[in-house]
């Protein structure tokens, strides 16, 4: 009888376990909703029929704007989320892609939209390199290595006189009716919004990105495992660098100039920081939904509280709370509690 | 197998390891112990290049790799465990696992993480050591035991030629030691070469076929279990403090 008891005590457990097991599997396995991006992706691509029935301009700059935000703070989450590096200085390469195609543009008329992939390819090759300097250190150090970068790309690009030095460059404006001028735009933003975001989720899941999150947790473990770490997160700064550069290229010719004094302050670098900080570092779904809040945030403090300082404040107060009640990020925080809504599982 | 030729380590003034000198043969399993501070977990490290060595070579399989980084050494070969646990948090048992795996040239690196075959070999080593069932659980969420043997799978997944365990037996519970001993004596048994640096002599008794003694950063003492238990430098270095040409 005891013995009998006993047997069923002992099965149920196991039956638990395997319960558990089957529940732990599964939240690794099989929660993702891919229609879900792709629907979106299918409602943004079609957004722009609304030109048809009357002025939708300011919608659709508010959507490109967030879109080349979820761009560049995918793309900054790749070394910032994953390898755990955070760099203040990716304001430099949003420069350097936006210089290298506004110069094209300039001087022999070639549209950045053509050119964008090449200037993200500049952007990584310079990432490359600087990765290889100021990526032998971590924490705080890396941290204040990347602002001094921006403090010395900010120099250089003030006096390079090639490139218009402080006073900018300005670029040709489209001569497109009002209707159509933000569509080439718009477009290219959202698809390469949709890129980065299936480019950061493909290398999440690579052999690629799982060294680099077991270096972001500890460097000395992963290269005793086997992990080249000097090269991962140098290549992972690189790739980082390609989509800030590739966005950047394309935000310059819709703004028609470029100007030190708009692409490289550390605000730009902070506010990917801050999106990807917001969202969730690390997941996939973390900086797009960053990205919306922080400019969905933007903008209506400044529509209700008029641009004041104000504004800013009540944005930081948003943060503040946001990020004591998930201080993973939305999607991290959630995610770890096991209530992330399906369709937010993009991981 | 493994040979450390005359290996130094100093930090500031102080000499940890101080031209210790020893071979590994090949399938045996050899331990490294001595009193605390006696340098063991340096010499570790300066093998597996985890720091960096002053002074002296290292050889595996007649190649020399005291001037390898260390996953190149890993590659070679050559795969080690820490003192303490140093499990990747927020991977789950899995991933620390397949992480080990090997990984060669540019195009590997953009294949997805965990292949059907990785996962397979992976879930049999979780299986050889009787831990399958936390394979999807949170690193994080591990008892010291589970991490101890978690390392030691990791281990695996690369093939090593030679493991170096650092303290294999620190902290675990006698029933679990049992089962870290009988585990270590079947991977040798497949000829797996095993260097382990162990405090637990009774163990190190049982297991080794070599006992290496360091002290004060020099090798002491070299030979089998019996023979080093009867040598009396090795007494007076446990017991009695400085040796007598130390202190000269």
């Amino acid at each position: 009888m005891a013995a009998n008891l006993q047997q069923a005590d002992a099965s149920s457990v196991l039956e638990a376990r395997r319960i558990h097991n089957q529940k732990l599997a599964r939240q690794h396995d099989q929660t993702r909703a891919t229609w879900f991006p792709v629907a979106v992706l299918g409602v943004l691509l079609a957004l722009p029929l609304l030109q048809l029935t009357g002025n939708y301009n300011y919608l659709l700059h508010l959507v490109l704007f967030t879109a080349s935000y979820a761009v560049m703070a995918s793309g900054w989450n790749i070394i910032g989320g994953f390898a755990g590096y955070i760099s203040l200085g990716h304001a430099v390469f949003f420069a350097i892609g936006g210089y290298f195609s506004g110069v094209l543009l300039a001087r022999y008329g070639i549209s950045s939209l053509l050119t964008a992939p090449l200037a993200g390819l500049v952007a990584a090759v310079c990432g490359y390199l600087i990765g290889l300097i100021t990526l032998k250190v971590r924490g705080p150090s890396f941290i204040i290595s990347s602002i001094a970068l921006l403090m010395i790309a900010r120099i250089l690009f003030d006096h390079w006189e090639f490139i218009g030095g402080a006073n900018g460059l300005s670029l040709p404006v489209t001569d497109l009716p009002v209707e159509t001028a933000k569509l080439p735009y718009y477009y290219a933003f959202v698809l390469m919004a949709a890129f980065t975001v299936w480019a950061t989720y493909r290398i999440k899941h690579s052999k690629f990105g799982l060294g680099l999150r077991a270096l972001s947790k500890d460097e000395v473990k992963a290269e005793s495992a086997g992990i080249n770490t000097r090269f991962y997160k140098v290549l992972a700064f690189a790739l980082s660098a390609f989509f800030v550069g590739m966005a950047g290229a394309v935000w310059g010719e819709y703004l028609t100039y470029l100007r030190p004094n708009i692409f490289l302050i550390i605000l730009v670098s902070a506010n990917l920081v801050l999106m990807c900080i917001l969202g969730g570092k690390g997941t996939i779904a973390g900086p797009v939904v960053g990205a919306i809040l922080i400019v969905a945030f933007n903008e209506i403090f400044v529509a209700t509280l008029g641009a004041s300082e104000i504004n800013i404040m009540a944005t930081g107060f948003v943060m503040v709370l946001g990020l004591m009640f998930f201080p993973n990020g939305v999607i991290g925080t959630l995610a770890r509690k096991g209530k992330l809504p399906r369709v937010l599982n993009w991981d | 197998m493994l040979e450390v030729k005359n290996l130094c380590k100093h930090y500031g003034g102080i000499r940890a390891v101080d031209g210790a000198s020893f071979t590994v043969e090949k399938g045996s399993i050899t331990a490294l112990i001595g009193p605390n501070g006696a340098g063991k977990t340096t010499a570790f490290n300066c093998i597996s290049r985890t720091v960096v060595p002053t002074s002296g070579e290292v050889w595996l399989d007649g190649e020399r790799i005291d001037n390898l980084r260390p996953h190149k050494i890993t590659a070679k070969g050559l795969s080690r465990t820490f003192q303490i646990s140093r499990n990747l948090a927020d991977m789950t048992v899995l991933e620390n696992v397949i992480v080990q795996a090997r990984c060669r040239g540019f195009t590997e690196l953009f294949r997805p993480a965990i292949s059907a075959d990785e996962r397979d070999k992976a879930m049999s080593i979780l299986d050889f050591l009787g831990i399958t069932r936390i394979a999807y659980e949170d690193g994080h969420n591990l008892s010291y035991g589970q991490k101890k043997l978690m390392d030691l799978a990791a281990l695996l997944m690369a093939d090593p030629k030679i493991i170096l365990l650092d303290e294999p037996a620190g902290g675990v519970n006698p029933t679990l030691l049992e089962e870290i001993v009988g585990h270590i004596k079947a991977l040798n048994a497949k000829g797996l070469t095993v260097l382990i640096v162990e405090h637990n002599m009774d163990l190190i008794m049982r297991l080794s076929h070599r006992v290496v003694v360091m002290a004060h950063g020099r090798v002491i003492c070299d030979g089998t279990p019996d023979v080093v238990r009867r040598d009396p430098h090795v007494l007076e270095a446990y017991l009695g403090g400085v040796l007598e040409e130390e202190a000269a």
